[in-house]
């Protein structure tokens, strides 16, 4: 843990693929908040001055992980992941609703998504009991336990209710038993198990409002002007953007209101709507440039918890594009999650510069010794 | 598990930490291909929504964005032939809401003001909403309360910047400064009806559009209205007005000046008012005899058609229509009445130009005539005159209105004298215009009947018998006309045998004045009747007011020629009497006739209350203005 070897093994390519990220949603949150500030950035209260604090502040924990062993947190990994439960208790408890959903907690003034943090909580969580069960993880009793680690904070986020992140929880632990030695009979057993079972989760479980969102889904003219509103006015932006885009400031759907939540969930529809196919592909360029970084950094990682670390976070990523897009181009039911250092939000902007902090931590150590 | 694991949980030693298995890398590549796959799934969709399907979405997002505005063009303004209005635009304000642009889950909050503003409870707002909401497009604007006064559409004006969805509609209505004066001439406006909108959407009429209803409104909507201007406009999710993409001016409707003279049309209701008596309704006009244009057409009872450029009360509605002087009807062109004996005017004049008889022929009046009953031939069938006239010729005959003169000439008694017969007379009273609509600039106008043998066959199943050709001869049984067709009919005894098309309009100007449609004076044809001949009846007409029995049509310094009618109808009282219509039809001067009247009353006499109205209207024309002077100067 000597600093003098750090900078030979830091990543530039993941830190510009993020700050990159983090520029060109600056630019859709501007946008995006065109029609509710046409005057531009006047003061600290504009979604992109709030952003780019949050970026700042982002950067900073972003440098402070990368400096930090990361192996310090597989021995904070129960606390952190002990934490991380009781946020998300506390926000079902005291948390603010909006849109149907209780997902904010204030803390001091400032408004928090416990989720956010807990993700990251629960791969540190995961990747620190599969490395402590190394060579044990086809034993049932094991198998069972990571699910109760993910599903706790997965059924937690599920009652707010978010099932878009509890979704994302639940790849993470695929990912992470898979990569951990889980015996492929247990996962497909459980994964065929899920899947008899999705029709009567869509009975029970499901509230009026996820089975109204599927609903609408499948029909959005049920209701368009109540909540199938949203989907079919992203999907018209997105689609009427074309292939060079309607120009930037320039989309009707989102600069007439017609999109709302522009800034956040729905920011990919101003993307497709104002830079179109070209402006989409830049995009997943710069993610896949993102993801590509991380997953070399997996397979560099000096030990399992390394390479659980990184490939949960990459994971997180790559799911949370995937649904975030999918459901702005209508290829899956509406669940609001954000899109990785795009949407307007600080909880998620932080809590991905973080991650990206993790993973150059990984790789800066990533040799046992280094000449 | 809390126990097994807790050991392991607490060693954070790297002890038991290797270097990752090398097997781990086929896993990296899985992951790999994972992102690409994931990636080119979003793509592919990206794609298909952009490049295959995006021009349908960039339509959906113009429809979205683009609304068409309709800019309404100012209606045109009427004016009497003097130039002074008849009729002023006024704007009239309500409040609307367009469902579609209330602000998703905060409806609430809008209904509440709204209601606040316009004083209607909230709950009713969201009903109103809810129901139209299922019935037309979210986007139509739904008028919650019509009528504001000014104070309130100032309030809402005000509000309706941070009330989205919500609408001060501000619609021109019409203020008719006469009120019920002109009611009959002007008719009124309301708001178009669906089978009205099915015709006209095509000349680009809306769902909300008001249009001319009855009167000069209605027959000359089109020259009224002008053409609407177009405005397509980018407006936002709340339905504001962002940017005018495109703009098309509205042209206003033409300016109309009528024919009519209003204060000649006031001295026309008020001799009529004062002379009708007890008679549910009255009609009387006056027309240019050498031109056509109508100086006058005044139907009682009127209405205030001001009350139709507001929402009607129930009971106003009531009030008109179960009026039983029908005050919503024209009683000069939308409803026929048996014309009585101004009718003999027409039978003179065909029996003298079919040579049937001369002006010398001479008949004697006995009371009645009897004739044979052609269904029981030991019965007869008794048709009566008004007196014992004794000895008449022609001219003697229409100054005292004889019937059994008429009946001779009629054919009623083809044993004694061969008379016209119906078919004969029928021709000649469709030469003169009875039953077919005069073709005046009014909608509604009704053709009336002229009866032959024909038309009983056809509609009553019985042949025609003598009685009918008596009664056919004195203008009673089956013949019915409008007061506007007998004017029109005396019209052509009056100027030589033109029968014209009466017309209200002289002049419509665009909005900068230029005439763009002039009357003309239009002879629809000319009676088949000689000038001399027509000179026989214009004599006997003007004995009838010097010396006969219209003797209450003469005015002072100008010779009145006229034909009076008192035409039996309905069904006898208790004392076996019936009710008469009076009627009198006459022009003035006789010598060079230059207009033309028709008076009418439900109930009355020809001579004791439709002549003396006559007279007040004429008297007035020659003593008590100068329209005589105008009009032969060609002046308005």
């Amino acid at each position: 843990m000597r600093a003098p070897h750090l900078p030979r093994h830091f990543d530039p390519w993941l830190l510009t693929a993020a700050l990159a990220l983090a520029a060109y949603g600056g630019l859709l949150i501007y946008s995006a908040s065109l029609s509710s500030y046409p005057e531009g950035i006047r003061g600290l209260d504009h979604p992109v001055a709030k952003q780019a604090i949050y970026a700042c502040v982002g950067l900073l924990l972003l440098a402070g992980a990368a400096y930090m062993d990361y192996r310090l947190l597989g021995a904070v990994a129960p606390s952190l992941y002990g934490l991380g439960l009781v946020l998300l208790v506390a926000v079902l408890l005291v948390g603010d609703a909006s849109y149907g959903a209780r997902r904010w907690l204030t803390i001091g003034g400032v408004q928090i998504q416990p989720s956010e943090l807990a993700k990251l909580f629960t791969i540190i969580a995961l990747a620190r009991f599969l490395t402590d069960r190394q060579g044990e993880m086809h034993k049932l009793s094991n198998f069972l336990l990571s699910i109760l680690i993910a599903g706790l904070p997965a059924v937690l986020v599920m009652v707010e209710p978010d099932m878009g992140t509890a979704i994302v929880f639940g790849a993470i632990w695929l990912a992470l038993v898979t990569m951990g030695g889980a015996r492929a009979g247990h996962v497909l057993s459980l994964l065929a198990f899920m899947v008899l079972a999705i029709p009567l989760i869509a009975v029970a479980a499901l509230g009026d409002y996820q089975r109204e969102r599927l609903a609408l889904f499948f029909n959005p003219n049920l209701d368009p002007l109540g909540g199938g509103f949203n989907i079919r006015q992203a999907e018209i932006g997105v689609g009427s953007g074309g292939v060079l885009g309607r120009g930037l400031f320039q989309g009707t759907q989102t600069q007439l209101d017609f999109l709302q939540t522009a800034s956040t969930d729905y920011i990919f529809s101003v993307l497709g709507e104002e830079l179109g196919l070209l402006g989409a592909v830049v995009l997943l360029g710069l993610y896949t440039l993102l993801l590509f970084r991380g997953i070399r950094a997996a397979s560099l990682a000096y030990d399992l918890f390394g390479r659980l670390l990184v490939t949960g976070i990459v994971v997180m990523v790559l799911v949370q594009v995937f649904i975030n897009v999918a459901v702005n181009v209508r290829l899956l039911p509406v669940t609001g999650i954000p899109l990785p250092l795009i949407s307007q939000g600080g909880s998620s902007l932080i809590s991905t510069l973080v991650g990206v902090g993790l993973i150059e931590s990984v790789l800066l150590r990533h040799k046992a010794i280094d000449f | 598990m809390a126990t097994t694991t807790r050991r392991r949980w607490r060693s954070p030693k790297p002890r038991r930490q290797q270097r990752a298995p090398a097997a781990g890398q086929g896993a990296f590549r899985l992951l790999r291909l994972l992102v690409v796959l994931l990636f080119l799934v979003l793509l592919g969709q990206l794609v298909r929504m952009q490049v295959v399907e995006g021009e349908r979405y960039r339509e959906l997002a113009a429809i979205n964005a683009l609304r068409e505005v309709q800019v309404p063009a100012a209606r045109g303004l009427i004016y009497d032939r003097q130039g002074r209005p008849l009729v002023y635009n006024e704007p009239r304000y309500a409040a609307a809401v367009v469902p579609g642009d209330l602000p998703a889950g905060q409806e609430e909050t809008v209904y509440e003001e709204l209601g606040r503003i316009i004083g209607m409870a909230p709950g009713e707002i969201r009903a109103r909403v809810t129901e139209a909401r299922g019935r037309a497009s979210p986007y139509v604007p739904l008028v919650l309360k019509e009528d504001l006064d000014r104070n309130t559409a100032l309030a809402l004006k005000e509000r309706e910047p941070d009330l989205p969805g919500v609408r001060l509609v501000v619609q021109s209505t019409r203020r008719y400064v006469e009120g019920p004066l002109m009611a009959h001439v002007l008719g009124y406006m309301g708001p178009i009806s669906s089978e009205e909108y099915q015709a006209l959407r095509d000349q680009g009429y809306t769902m909300h559009d008001w249009l001319g209803k009855a009167g000069v409104e209605a027959s000359y909507e089109s020259l009224l209205r002008g053409e609407p201007g177009r405005r397509l406009v980018e407006v936002d999710a709340s339905g504001r007005e962002r940017r005018v993409v495109s703009e098309r001016a509205p042209v206003d409707g033409a300016n109309l000046v009528l024919t009519v003279d209003l204060d000649l049309q006031r001295k026309v209701a008020e001799a009529l008012q004062q002379h009708m008596g007890r008679s549910e309704n009255a009609a009387a006009a006056v027309m240019d005899v050498r031109t056509g244009e109508v100086l006058a057409l005044v139907s009682l009872p009127t209405f205030d058609p001001n009350i139709f450029s507001r929402p009607l009360r129930p009971e106003e509605l009531a009030a008109l229509t179960d009026n039983p002087g029908k005050p919503l009807l024209n009683h000069a062109t939308a409803e026929n009445f048996a014309p009585g004996s101004t009718f003999k005017t027409i039978v003179a004049a065909a029996a003298l130009q079919e040579g049937v008889a001369r002006p010398d022929t001479t008949f004697v009046s006995q009371g009645y005539i009897v004739i044979p009953n052609e269904i029981d031939p030991n019965a007869v069938y008794v048709c009566e005159d008004w007196s014992r006239l004794g000895r008449l010729d022609m001219y003697r005959a229409l100054a005292m209105s004889s019937n059994v003169y008429f009946y001779y000439l009629a054919g009623a008694r083809p044993d004694e004298f061969r008379g016209l017969g119906p078919d004969r007379l029928a021709n000649y009273a469709r030469a003169f215009g009875l039953g077919e609509p005069t073709g005046i600039d009014l909608p509604a106008e009704v053709a009336g009947t002229v009866p032959d043998p024909r038309w009983k066959e056809r509609t009553i199943g019985e042949p025609w018998y003598l009685g009918n050709t008596c009664w056919f001869a004195i203008g009673e049984e089956y013949l019915r006309a409008t007061p506007l067709q007998m004017l029109v009919a005396v019209g052509a005894i009056a100027n030589g045998g033109q029968l014209l098309q009466p017309h209200l309009l002289r002049e419509a100007r665009d909005a900068s004045g230029h005439a763009v449609r002039t009357a003309q004076r239009e002879v629809k044809r000319m009676v088949p009747v000689s000038p001399q001949n027509l000179e026989v009846v214009r004599q006997g007409m003007v004995m009838s007011v010097e010396s006969g029995v219209a003797q209450a049509a003469a005015v002072r310094g100008v010779k009145v020629a006229g034909k009076t009618g008192t035409a039996e109808f309905g069904e006898p009282d208790a004392q076996g009497r019936l009710s008469t219509h009076g009627w009198f039809v006459g022009f003035a001067p006789a010598d060079d006739p230059l207009v033309a009247v028709v008076v009418f009353m439900r109930r009355g006499s020809g001579g004791q209350d439709a002549a003396p109205a006559a007279a007040k209207i004429l008297d007035y024309i020659f003593n008590g203005s100068d329209l005589a002077q105008r009009l032969r100067a060609g002046r308005p």
